[in-house]
């Protein structure tokens, strides 16, 4: 035990004194967090790019028009002509085009305005067009309302639940710091290993009673502290520049995050122990990383995919792992409600660190 | 120097690559205390015997007892009792010389001063250097430091002297020879009949995977005189080499 710490806390000296490590450890998981982290930031809630074309000249329309620009839901996109909106849907620049006819708010035979309203979408999109539309008729048939002066039988009140209020960026940060337990865990030791084997380094100590099992818990320790470091940066910054809505337990987070950090390792220390050299680990990396990377959750939420792929993509290693940070940032769970998530990685942790172990090669 | 007893008892020996055997059943004993030499040209097998008896390969044929250690079966004893000095060593690099002993001695759940380690094998002014800036002749005696911290039984030395100036080759000479008056026995493999003409009480010369002579260096020559041989040419009183250190001193160059 005492060997491994040891041996743990010489590969971190070694790791301070490595700018290249350090940069690649530290900043790079920081310049992801601040370019995804813009991406997504302000945008609390949907919104729509729209072209609104007035053709009416009535006093009612040109309010109607006005109106729209102050909505949050829509940002109104300039535009010269009608084509050129058209053109600009197609490039997905614009989600909807809203035309006022002419006769548009004009009285009618009770001395009330009225009109109808022309929304457009692209085909390949009838989700936006839906959603543009029933917001329309539903701030039209408000304003109607006013005007006639009668109340409706039926209304739908919105409460906002223990969700309200968080930001895309909210949800992102799971995904984000998934990618970034995924990356050191598997990018990192997957090649530093080999390195070690190529250079020798490994063959003296194989000359000693350190045993592969020493020297695998010895590197785990060693890069599970660097990995917390680095969530910890992240974290910072997501607080502090993306002002992040922590709802859960940060003890809670933290524990679950050692946990997702110590998995993900497993995968590294599999790979770089099982190579022989840097190629073998590049082309087992990558087979492992990608359908991690787009299959549990980190990029894409896995609600989109159809559901027989739900079904297996919910026993990949990282899902868990998404899904348990989630859980607790966003909804303020305890690793007790994480019972599933905790099985699944449970399993993996068994596995990943038997075959890490057993397919250990010295050189 | 033959009092003491075997230390190491090598029997039937044998490696195999394929169809290509490259150790060919061989045995032979080391003594206590002694330093033992292994010589044979390139591809002889030697790295590939010493790396058996090191259990840092597996043995495909015959025994090794060492310290009465079988090593085939107890592979973690013998590595507690043994020191290493690989042909291709190599250090973590960023890790100082003082660190690194620490943590080889950790291996073997020992705690040692590495400064006084140091000062043995005369780097005692590097303990605070990084492996990768001292100079050949310097991470030798490193590497023997570092294969010296569990206080072994038996210390290997794979071609010690490769690659080294004629001035660390001498300086390392003192070293090994130091070694040996602490009373560990020392396994060496070498090109240099010179060398091993001065360090060793006993030597091997291997060909082809197999020992083709075994004795003391002097016992060899003085057997080789008896046969009739005679140098073509009258010994010189100097050689090239007494003219090289009588030129640049004896001192080292690091």
């Amino acid at each position: 035990m005492r060997a491994t710490l040891i041996f743990a806390f010489t590969q971190l000296k070694r790791f301070m004194r490595d700018p290249v490590a350090l940069f690649f450890s530290l900043a790079f998981p920081l310049l992801f967090l601040f370019v995804f982290g813009s991406i997504f930031r302000n945008d609390s809630g949907i919104s729509f790019d729209v072209a609104v074309f007035n053709r009416s000249e009535t006093q009612f329309a040109r309010q109607f028009a006005d109106g729209l620009k102050k909505e949050d839901t829509f940002k109104e996109v300039e535009v010269g002509s009608f084509e050129e909106a058209k053109e600009k849907m197609g490039r997905n620049e614009v989600d909807t085009i809203i035309e006022i006819p002419k006769e548009f708010g004009q009285l009618n035979e009770n001395q009330h305005p009225s009109g109808t309203l022309n929304v457009f979408y692209n085909e390949a999109s009838p989700d936006t067009g839906r959603t543009v539309g029933t917001i329309l008729d539903a701030q039209l048939r408000e304003i109607g309302q006013q005007i006639t002066q009668s109340s409706p039988l039926f209304t739908v009140n919105q409460k906002p639940t223990t969700t309200a209020n968080l930001t895309q960026f909210d949800y992102m940060i799971s995904g984000l710091l998934g990618f970034a337990i995924l990356s050191m865990g598997i990018f990192g030791l997957a090649n530093q290993l080999p390195a070690e084997k190529k250079n020798g380094s490994l063959r003296r100590i194989r000359a000693t009673p350190f045993t592969r099992t020493q020297l695998i818990f010895g590197t785990l320790i060693y890069y599970a502290i660097v990995g917390m470091v680095s969530l910890v940066l992240m974290l910072v910054v997501a607080l502090t520049v993306f002002n992040f809505d922590m709802r859960g337990d940060w003890l809670q987070l933290a524990l679950f995050l050692v946990i997702a950090i110590m998995l993900m390792l497993g995968f590294g220390l599999f790979i770089g122990g099982w190579a022989k050299n840097e190629n073998q680990a590049a082309v087992a990396s990558q087979i492992v990383s990608f359908p991690l990377m787009f299959l549990s959750g980190v990029f894409f939420p896995r609600f989109l995919m159809p559901e027989w792929l739900q079904g297996i993509t919910g026993y990949l290693p990282l899902t868990p792992v998404v899904d348990g940070i989630r859980y607790i940032t966003t909804e303020g769970a305890t690793l007790f409600d994480l019972g599933p998530q905790l099985a699944i990685i449970g399993i993996w942790l068994v596995v990943i660190y038997t075959l890490a172990i057993r397919l250990f090669r010295w050189g | 120097m033959t009092k003491g007893k075997d230390i190491i008892v090598v029997e039937g020996l044998t490696k195999r690559y394929g169809n290509t055997t490259t150790v060919k059943g061989i045995s032979f004993t080391v003594r206590e205390g002694e330093v033992f030499g292994i010589l044979g040209p390139n591809g002889a097998g030697k790295t590939t015997t010493l790396e058996m008896i090191e259990a840092l390969r597996s043995i495909d044929e015959g025994s090794v007892i060492l310290d009465g250690i079988d090593v085939a079966k107890h592979p973690q004893k013998i590595r507690h009792i043994i020191g290493i000095q690989l042909q291709s060593s190599a250090f973590y690099d960023k890790v100082t010389l003082r660190e690194q002993l620490v943590m080889f001695a950790s291996f073997y759940g020992k705690q040692v001063d590495p400064m006084e380690l140091l000062r043995s094998v005369e780097l005692e002014d590097k303990a605070n250097s990084y492996p990768e800036k001292l100079s050949g002749g310097q991470k030798q005696r490193f590497s023997i430091a570092s294969a010296l911290v569990n206080e072994p039984r038996v210390l290997f030395l794979d071609e010690p002297t490769t690659g080294l100036d004629p001035q660390a080759r001498r300086h390392l000479w003192d070293l090994i020879k130091s070694i040996k008056k602490r009373g560990i026995t020392v396994v060496l493999t070498s090109h240099y009949m010179e060398e091993a003409q001065l360090l060793c009480d006993r030597l091997a010369i291997m060909d082809s995977g197999k020992i083709i002579a075994m004795d003391s260096p002097k016992k060899m020559i003085k057997d080789l005189l008896d046969r009739g041989f005679k140098k073509p040419e009258v010994v010189e009183q100097a050689d090239l080499e007494d003219v090289y250190i009588d030129l640049t001193g004896k001192a080292l160059r690091e």
